[in-house]
């Protein structure tokens, strides 16, 4: 995994460099992007904020264990172990929680088992998809249950499919 | 959304007065709290990414890239806007190489201009391509692989790679087909 680690200071160094090639003012510029920072996370925070209260309250409520225990036979006939139908629950609402929640699996069953085999492919194959929905969304009024629907299928199929592989390959 | 917040919330609240009134407020807090810890990160890596990505766009660089994906990305989203494409392209790239942070930025505001000009389907189809995770190499899991004694913590990177490309291929293909239908009737 070293390639991965290079990837990124190349990236800079090679990018600036080749602004300094065609005399950018670096200083300048660098700074100048930075001024958009703080006015676009002030539009984002109201949108993040009540996501991230809502998958909270979801969360604490119990309600999300109680939906993963309902949901757990359909998840066998799937073909997906029930040990990570959580995972696949709360993978849409929260990233961090869903990594605490592989690293948990992995502690648990070993990180090269098949239960955690398939976590991995539910963790990485999907997104948070309540969360862009509130970054990308945010302040839009409009119906958009459409684009939520089709991202969350997708990504529960490509669960279904990732399962299937692991247990192939 | 409103009508999902609303009865998400109503039931949790619900639940919440059968079962722990007093845990109500705390997990209220707890979210805004994790709002706010949150922003403050990404601030900071909204810093690095738009401080660099001005210096592409500075440096002739994004343009020269642009144009070499501008051809694809026009059928894509079906919008003629210059400024919004180099975003959303900006932001596909950037999310295909794993580059963390730096999509959000680049999506969020090419989101805004499709959705400034009315364009729904692009804004939708940004949507569902971020919403179904590009990465091609997903690093967050091979280093939790490793940290937890794996003995071969990159083996998950096919079976990952191949269900994410189904993912992606499925969620755009839907919005296509729908978005179909919908311009029909």
């Amino acid at each position: 995994m070293n390639f991965a680690g290079l990837v990124i200071p190349l990236l800079f160094a090679g990018v600036f460099v080749y602004a300094l090639v065609k005399r950018v003012r670096l200083y300048d510029s660098f700074t100048e992007g930075m001024k958009e920072a703080i006015p676009l996370i002030v539009s984002l925070f109201p949108y993040l904020a009540a996501v991230l209260m809502l998958s909270e309250l979801f969360e604490k409520s119990g309600l999300s264990n109680a939906v993963t225990a309902f949901l757990t036979p359909a998840f066998r006939a799937l073909g997906i172990p029930p040990e990570i139908g959580k995972l696949v629950l709360l993978k849409p609402f929260s990233g961090s929680g869903s990594t605490a929640l592989l690293s948990e699996l992995f502690s648990a069953y070993g990180p090269d088992s098949y239960i955690a085999r398939c976590a991995c492919v539910a963790y990485g194959s999907g997104e948070t998809v309540f969360y862009i929905l509130a970054l990308y969304f945010a302040g839009a009024r409009r119906k958009n249950l459409l684009p939520v629907l089709i991202a969350l299928f997708s990504n529960f199929a490509a669960v279904v499919f990732g399962c299937l592989l692991c247990r192939i390959l | 959304m409103n009508a999902i917040f609303a009865a998400l919330f109503l039931l949790c609240a619900a639940v919440f007065l059968c079962s722990d009134p007093n845990g109500f407020l705390g997990a209220l807090l707890s979210g805004g709290q994790k709002a706010a810890t949150l922003s403050l990160s990404l601030v900071a890596v909204y810093c690095v990414w738009l401080g660099f990505f001005k210096v592409l766009e500075r440096s002739g660089l994004s343009e020269k890239l642009a144009r070499a994906a501008f051809p694809f990305a026009k059928r894509l989203f079906r919008s003629e806007d210059k400024e919004a494409l180099y975003l959303a392209c900006g932001n596909l790239s950037a999310n295909i190489l794993g580059l963390p942070g730096a999509p959000t930025p680049l999506g969020v505001r090419a989101a805004e201009r499709f959705c400034a000009a009315k364009n729904r389907y692009a804004a939708d189809m940004l949507f569902v391509l971020n919403a179904t995770s590009l990465q091609l190499l997903p690093t967050t899991v091979i280093a939790l692989r490793l940290a937890a004694g794996s003995s071969s913590p990159a083996d998950i990177f096919l079976p990952t790679l191949l269900s994410t490309a189904l993912s992606t291929l499925l969620g755009a293909l839907l919005l296509f087909l729908f978005s179909r239908r919908r311009a029909d009737g």
